[in-house]
């Protein structure tokens, strides 16, 4: 697990983050011991606090149990939890980047094309029906080019 | 300026709920030197159990603060509590209590860092042997090595040794990571972590890096030119500030809508960057009503951003400096 303080992200929502990713990505599995507060905080050098506030958060979620006496567990239904949220973050992300695109003036088709483009690359797929070879070239607005 | 903040959560569910008299209380606090003002009004609660961390440029008074806190200098003006006692009447009964790493080590060079320990733990009624020797072995200081040829970073560590040792209630730490190698200040900050007992202890430290403040403080609290201009959560400050692009196709409205609070703005030709104080009560809203203002976008800033812009912040709200 990885913290960065120099993300605009609060460190206890980075660990939050990086637990909801371990536990869909399976490195954590249903029923599993987490680290204790000390030892996390340790490891990762921050303040137990700060780990406390993210299983606080964790639990909210149903990702996580506390065990009276044994400490924090994967919830037995965690992964179907961790999912939907893993897709509202991409939504949002998603959003906010529509939404600059649109401010800048692009047009949605562009934008369209760009983030084909750019899963593309991420996931460094071989060509599909839904992933063009050739991504149609970055086009502006019409009605700015007129301009 | 009066500043209070509460831990958001208690080191689990086993500790007691500490006592809720803070552990450091400061009210009204005026220090002069001369006729310079080092500290100016300066109201500061900290509760048991939480860390902060001060930051400030230099020469804002952090040193003086840490120090008044100590009993070692006296206030012109306002109260002072710590862990409930006044530093300059119960100086020796607070020195029992409280562990402090000054921001210049003073030990006598020909001394080995054995003998430093042996030293400290003499004037001490309480010393946790086993902590002390636990803490030795995992920074990995020299004990035979006589002290004036340590490292910096080797220095500030015994010092912590020495100020954790006797279990303290409070500690405090003057820029303990101020010189050292990014290693150092790891292990300076690992050390404070896992130094702690198992009882809430409360912290307080002044620093340059805001990477260690974000690390290690529950609370940030902000000292520019000897005014406490910030003190309140640290999650919180990264969740409120926002640095709001924007177009303006004649003039921004002055003044600026209620409740739209901001740190600096910068021009540029029909571009506006405002960073605001709390983007979250409908600000940005406000922003985006207004005619003939779009909003472009609206970004997250670091702690250490936000820590510029408070510093070269004038002190009133909604001053602005325009650079077109």
């Amino acid at each position: 697990m990885q913290i960065d303080p120099r993300r605009h992200l609060p460190i206890y929502l980075q660990i939050a983050e990086a637990i909801r990713g371990g536990v869909a990505a399976g490195t954590y599995r249903p029923g599993e011991a987490l680290p204790s507060l000390r030892e996390l905080a340790v490891t990762l050098r921050v303040n137990p606090n700060t780990v406390q506030r993210a299983y606080d958060e964790l639990s909210r979620e149903g990702i996580v149990e506390a065990r009276r006496g044994l400490g924090l567990f994967v919830a037995e239904r965690a992964p179907s939890d961790a999912r939907p949220r893993a897709v509202e973050e991409v939504r949002a992300a998603l959003e906010r980047g529509i939404r600059i695109g649109l401010a800048a003036g692009l047009a949605p088709e562009s934008i369209a094309a760009d983030f084909r483009q750019v899963l593309a690359t991420a996931t460094r797929s071989i060509p599909s029906p839904v992933i063009p070879a050739a991504p149609p070239k970055l086009r502006r607005n019409p009605k700015e080019a007129d301009a | 300026m009066n500043a209070t903040f509460a831990p958001h959560a208690q080191v689990g569910p086993a500790t007691p709920a500490p006592a809720h008299s803070p552990a450091i209380s400061m009210h009204g606090v005026t220090k002069r030197f001369g006729t310079t003002v080092a500290l100016d009004d300066i109201s500061l609660s900290i509760p048991p159990g939480s860390i902060c961390g001060l930051v400030g440029p230099n020469g804002a008074g952090k040193t003086t603060l840490v120090r008044l806190l100590l009993g070692l200098e006296r206030p012109a003006a306002g109260t002072i509590g710590v862990l409930g006692l006044d530093p300059l009447r119960d100086a020796l009964a607070l020195r029992e209590r409280v562990g402090y790493v000054p921001d210049t080590l003073h030990a006598d060079r020909w001394m080995t860092g054995a003998e430093v320990l042996r030293f400290c733990r003499g004037l001490r009624r309480h010393w946790n042997d086993t902590l002390a020797t636990r803490l030795v072995d995992r920074l990995g200081i020299p004990l035979k090595t006589r002290v004036g040829s340590l490292s910096r970073g080797t220095l500030v560590k015994l010092g912590l040794v020495a100020a954790v040792a006797p279990e303290p209630e409070l500690l405090l730490l003057d820029e303990p990571m101020a010189g050292l190698d990014p290693l150092a200040r790891e292990e300076v900050v690992e050390t404070v972590i896992a130094a702690a007992p198992d009882r809430p202890w409360t912290v307080l430290f002044s620093s340059h890096s805001l990477d260690d403040v974000q690390r290690l403080a529950d609370s940030i609290a902000v000292l520019v030119a000897g005014r406490l201009v910030h003190h309140g959560a640290t999650d919180d400050l990264l969740t409120a500030v926002r640095r709001v692009r924007m177009r303006v196709d004649d003039a921004l409205p002055r003044p600026l809508p209620a409740g739209v609070d901001v740190y600096g703005s910068q021009r540029s030709g029909r571009e506006w960057t405002l960073v605001i104080r709390d983007g979250s009560g409908g600000a940005i809203e406000r922003l985006r009503g207004l005619p003939g203002v779009e909003v472009l976008g609206v970004d997250p800033l670091s702690l250490e951003e936000i820590f510029k812009h408070m510093a070269r912040a004038p002190s009133g709200r909604n001053e602005e400096r325009s650079q077109s």
